[in-house]
């Protein structure tokens, strides 16, 4: 079966810097793949390459085995991409539900099945849980709610792939409940594939079905959480333990 | 290797013929000889060592500070006059005045700019930071002209004035020219070294890349900005008293020098000094040749004066493609609720009603005066506003929702003058109008071309660069404005019945027909603010990499809201044209496009109503002083006021219009919601209440005391429970 996406030995050099080298990463449709690594590893410069917000310097990006390298952004949101930043990029004046009304707005110049934006803005407003704050400006609301009004933006252009930058952190214990919850019906009544980038280890643990590890730019492990988990490369990469060092 | 048609080499293979063919066409009759070209050598790079010098101030402190500087060359010009005085009036050696005016007035300058305004617009809206320079621009310019009174003419000595010189061929290059140019280089290598070699400089740039990581590394930002806008001011300065020798010490000439130095700055990409030096040689060297060997005619008479924006212009199709940032939303804790068609209808019901019982005398007040008895001239000027009005309604779109900062606006209303005179305006005939809208609409495009890949700051130069253009170049043409028309060009404009021009008969219907136009389009923008058309807009100037990840096309994007505004200034051009009856070459002044945009901007540029306020406001100005018996206190007050506006728009970076329409909400006893809010973001904002500052040097030179970890708790929006933070537990800091 073709991945949904894959990066093909992907590489981004700023200046002597290689941000990431020769990353090679599938995501499949119906289930949640990590990417997880310390601060520094290159996780949003992935992303960045694969929405087409930074160029690579060699390497291929697929979409079900269709090159889409040199594809603008805006051109891959309309080939099924849709993602969420680290630092909020919500749109600050305009309130929640405007911010979701101009994606499913925009996705009518694809989509042609006639959908209605306002319904689907009111159904996506109700699945993420954030109805009661939809006609707040976005600049008001706290940081954890902010990072909602994205996921659910990028759901309003109803894509086949999620990418999903540190989705969980500025909320609450119970408010990562629900978004596992979330993700997990997505994944499973809607086929999606995601790909997530997170730093609290239990949600990762307890949502990914496959994880890839990246350490200075480059995967240095990759399986399934269990497996992760007990790989002597992971633990020396996260606790940074002496071989590691002498290594690099 | 491949050849590949970059976009690039295109425009660099265009640019070389369109040169080649206005060098060809233009020749004039100097010939080639060692003479003409030394002439053209030395009087060339004297020119591009000031430009150069004016020039790497403005970079400095864009490097520095992420402020571009608009008010450089009018500090400079105020400078200049301080040297002036203190040698000429007051009779210092020259080393001792430079001394004062660069080392003492220039620093103190800077430094009182940064603690009172700059500091604030660190992370403000580029089109608050660009207003805010603005307005102390034409501060520093009130200023001058209100101490040194433009009554005689002054004049700066040229350095050893009255010594020969160095014989270079058969031209003298004097002594001062030879300064300047050992200067320029000496400014260029001196601040690349500060900023590249010392821990200052370094310390300095650092800042502006992340100030939060340059305070880790020990670096005081409030130190370092101080520092940044001193040397901006010394270079200005410098910049000033070498200029003034040769312009003569006008205020205009000397304040818009930063056109010149804006394209040289642009041609060293905002950043690299060695190239701001190249930059100043390329446009003075293009002055000096276009002086020496080009003869343009008296149809293109005032070409020349257009080079830097020419230059300026072409050096935007040269610069690397803007990357979509991420990481740089800011998120302004401010509460906004659409405005209903309802009330939209209301407020320009409102506007209809104000101004309409003004033109009719409904009003009794101030009714012995011309004012209030709406004599012909004021009438007049009642229409003169209202198109002022209408010009600024057409940036609400473009400025406050797409974020694209254009100051040309009052040139395409030019521009649409002068093609109403020719299509429709002499014969009355309503169709021209919509002929010039039609026309216009894809001319606000043309500007924004070359600027839409470019970031925000480069497209507000590229506009500027348009309308001195317009100004020197397309409407001086005599085909467009023939200087030797006499009488009116329009004929009256037939709208059921009633007759609008600029006759006096016509004035109160031409008032009373614009303030209907107005609020129409006040209303159509406000059901468009509802619209999708605006949310993209808005999402757009908001993230543009978040925009673009949802689909959507920003280029095209950009290009309708163009569109949009270059159609309604248009429209004003249209009206203004009719309002003046005759047209004059020197209508159309670039400079008019910075104060119109500092106007709307300081009420508030997301708001359509802003330029119904912004115009009132202006009104207000002659009316007050009519009305107070024309005091020469409220002149001069007219003169800084620019300035005043520029700080309280530091303090207020939302407008005018948004505050009080948030108190005033507040109070209509059926607006609950509006209180709520109020108290809630008051509250939100106390909270929250630690300056970025604060948290640069928290745990460097301020302790990490529990009060202020949890204000930044509240500011990060961490919300655990746990009384012991790690970070100060009772045994120490934790690691």
């Amino acid at each position: 079966m073709t991945a949904l996406l894959s990066t093909n030995e992907v590489v981004v050099r700023f200046g002597v810097l290689q941000a990431v080298s020769q990353a090679s990463i599938e995501v499949h449709a119906g289930r949640v793949t990590g990417l997880i690594g310390p601060n520094g590893a290159g996780k949003t410069t992935c992303f960045n390459v694969i929405t087409g917000l930074q160029e690579p310097t060699s390497g291929k990006v697929l979409l079900e085995g269709v090159d889409i390298t040199g594809k603008s952004p805006s051109k891959r949101a309309r080939l099924g991409i849709a993602r969420t930043f680290q630092k909020l990029e919500v749109f600050g004046s305009l309130s929640a539900r405007e911010n979701i009304m101009v994606a499913a707005e925009q996705r009518r110049a694809w989509d042609k099945s006639g959908f209605d934006p306002k319904k689907v803005t009111d159904e996506i407003l109700e699945k993420v849980g954030i109805a009661d704050v939809s006609e707040f400006m976005v600049g008001t609301l706290p940081t954890g709610t902010a990072r909602l009004v994205e996921l659910a933006r990028a759901l309003a252009t109803n894509p086949r792939l999620l990418l999903l930058d540190e989705a969980s952190s500025g909320l609450t214990e119970e408010e990562t409940e629900e978004m596992a919850a979330l993700l997990r019906r997505l994944v499973a009544d809607d086929g999606l594939g995601i790909l997530l980038v997170e730093h609290d280890m239990s949600f990762v643990m307890g949502i990914c079905e496959f994880i890839y590890v990246l350490d200075f730019g480059r995967v240095i492990a990759s399986g399934t959480p269990a497996e992760v988990q007990a790989n002597p490369t992971v633990q020396a990469a996260y606790l940074g333990t002496e071989s590691v060092e002498e290594a690099s | 290797m491949r050849l590949k048609f970059s976009p690039r080499l295109i425009s660099a293979v265009i640019v070389a013929l369109i040169v080649a063919f206005v060098v060809q066409s233009n020749w004039g009759s100097a010939s080639v000889s060692g003479r003409t070209i030394a002439t053209f050598l030395v009087v060339g790079i004297a020119l591009g060592g000031v430009y150069a010098i004016s020039a790497a101030g403005l970079v400095v402190t864009y490097a520095t500070t992420g402020i571009f500087n608009f008010a450089q060359a009018a500090i400079g010009c105020f400078l200049a006059f301080c040297y002036w005085q203190l040698t000429v009036q007051w009779g210092l050696p020259t080393l001792v005045a430079i001394a004062i005016t660069l080392l003492i007035i220039a620093p103190a300058i800077g430094i009182a700019l940064d603690r009172v305004i700059m500091r604030r617009l660190r992370d403000a809206a580029l089109v608050v930071q660009l207003m805010v320079t603005v307005g102390l621009m034409l501060t520093f310019m009130g200023i001058t002209l209100t101490i040194w009174p433009p009554k005689a003419p002054r004049s700066v000595p040229h350095f050893f004035e009255g010594t020969k010189g160095v014989q270079i061929g058969d031209v003298i290059a004097t002594w001062h020219r030879i300064i300047t140019v050992a200067i320029a280089l000496l400014v260029a290598v001196a601040l690349r070294f500060l900023l590249y070699r010392t821990r200052l400089g370094i310390s300095m740039r650092a800042v502006v890349d992340s100030r939060s990581l340059a305070g880790l590394t020990g670096a005081k930002s409030s130190v370092i900005s101080g520092a940044s806008w001193s040397l901006g001011c010394m270079t200005a300065g410098l910049a000033g008293i070498l200029i003034a020798p040769e312009t003569g010490l006008v205020v205009e000439n000397l304040a818009l020098v930063i056109v010149v130095a804006a394209a040289a700055a642009a041609i060293a990409q905002l950043k690299s000094l060695p190239m701001v030096f190249v930059g100043g040689l390329i446009i003075g060297l293009t002055e000096a040749f276009t002086s020496v060997f080009l003869n343009f005619g008296t149809d293109w008479n005032y070409a020349p004066q257009a080079i830097p924006c020419v230059i300026l212009f072409v050096a935007l199709l040269f610069l690397p493609q803007a990357r979509l940032e991420t990481g740089k939303v800011r998120l302004t804790k401010r509460t906004e609720r659409l405005t209903k068609p309802w009330e939209a209808a209301v407020g320009g019901g409102v506007m209809i009603v104000l101004v309409g019982a003004w033109a009719n005398g409904w009003i009794p007040w101030f009714s012995g005066t011309t004012f209030g008895e709406r004599s012909a001239v004021w009438l007049g000027r009642g229409v003169g506003f209202m198109i002022v009005g209408l010009i600024m309604l057409s940036l609400v779109p473009l400025i406050g929702w797409a974020g694209q900062v254009s100051f040309a606006n009052f040139a395409i209303a030019g521009v649409g003058a002068v093609l109403f005179s020719h299509f429709g305006g002499q014969n009355g005939s309503p169709i021209g109008i919509l002929f010039v809208m039609l026309v216009c609409a894809p001319l606000g495009l043309l500007i924004a071309l070359p600027a839409l890949r470019l970031k925000g700051l480069y497209l507000a130069l590229a506009t500027l660069a348009f309308a001195e253009f317009t100004d020197k170049v397309i409407v001086r043409h005599p085909k467009m404005i023939d200087p030797s028309a006499t009488g009116v060009l329009f004929k009256p404009l037939d709208i059921f019945g009633i007759h609008i021009s600029s006759d006096a008969a016509d004035r109160k219907a031409f008032v009373i027909f614009l303030v209907i136009a107005f609020a129409l389009l006040f209303f159509m923008l406000e059901l468009l603010r509802r619209s999708r058309w605006a949310r993209r807009w808005i999402a757009m100037s908001d993230s543009p990499a978040a925009s673009a990840t949802i689909g959507i096309n920003l280029t095209t994007t950009k290009m309708a809201v163009f569109m949009l505004s270059g159609a309604m200034a248009g429209f004003a051009g249209c009206m203004l044209g009719l309002s003046q009856g005759a047209l004059r070459v020197d209508s159309f002044p670039m400079f008019i496009g910075l104060p119109l945009v500092l106007l709307l901007a300081v009420q508030g540029v997301r708001y359509p109503v802003a330029a119904f306020m912004g115009l009132i406001g202006l009104a207000s100005f002659p009316a007050l002083s009519e009305v107070m018996g024309n005091p020469s206190w409220l002149t001069q007050v007219s003169l800084i006021g620019p300035g005043l506006a520029a700080v309280a728009m530091a303090y207020r970076p939302e407008g005018a219009v948004f505050y009080t329409g948030r108190d005033l909400a507040g109070m209509l006893p059926w607006r609950a919601d509006a209180r709520e809010e109020k108290a809630l973001l008051d509250q939100r904002t106390r909270d929250q209440d630690i300056g970025r500052d604060d948290i640069n040097d928290l745990g460097l030179t301020r302790a990490f005391t529990r009060e202020k970890v949890a204000q930044l708790d509240r500011r990060l929006s961490i919300s655990d429970a746990v009384d012991e933070h790690p970070m100060v537990t009772s045994t120490g800091v934790a690691k």
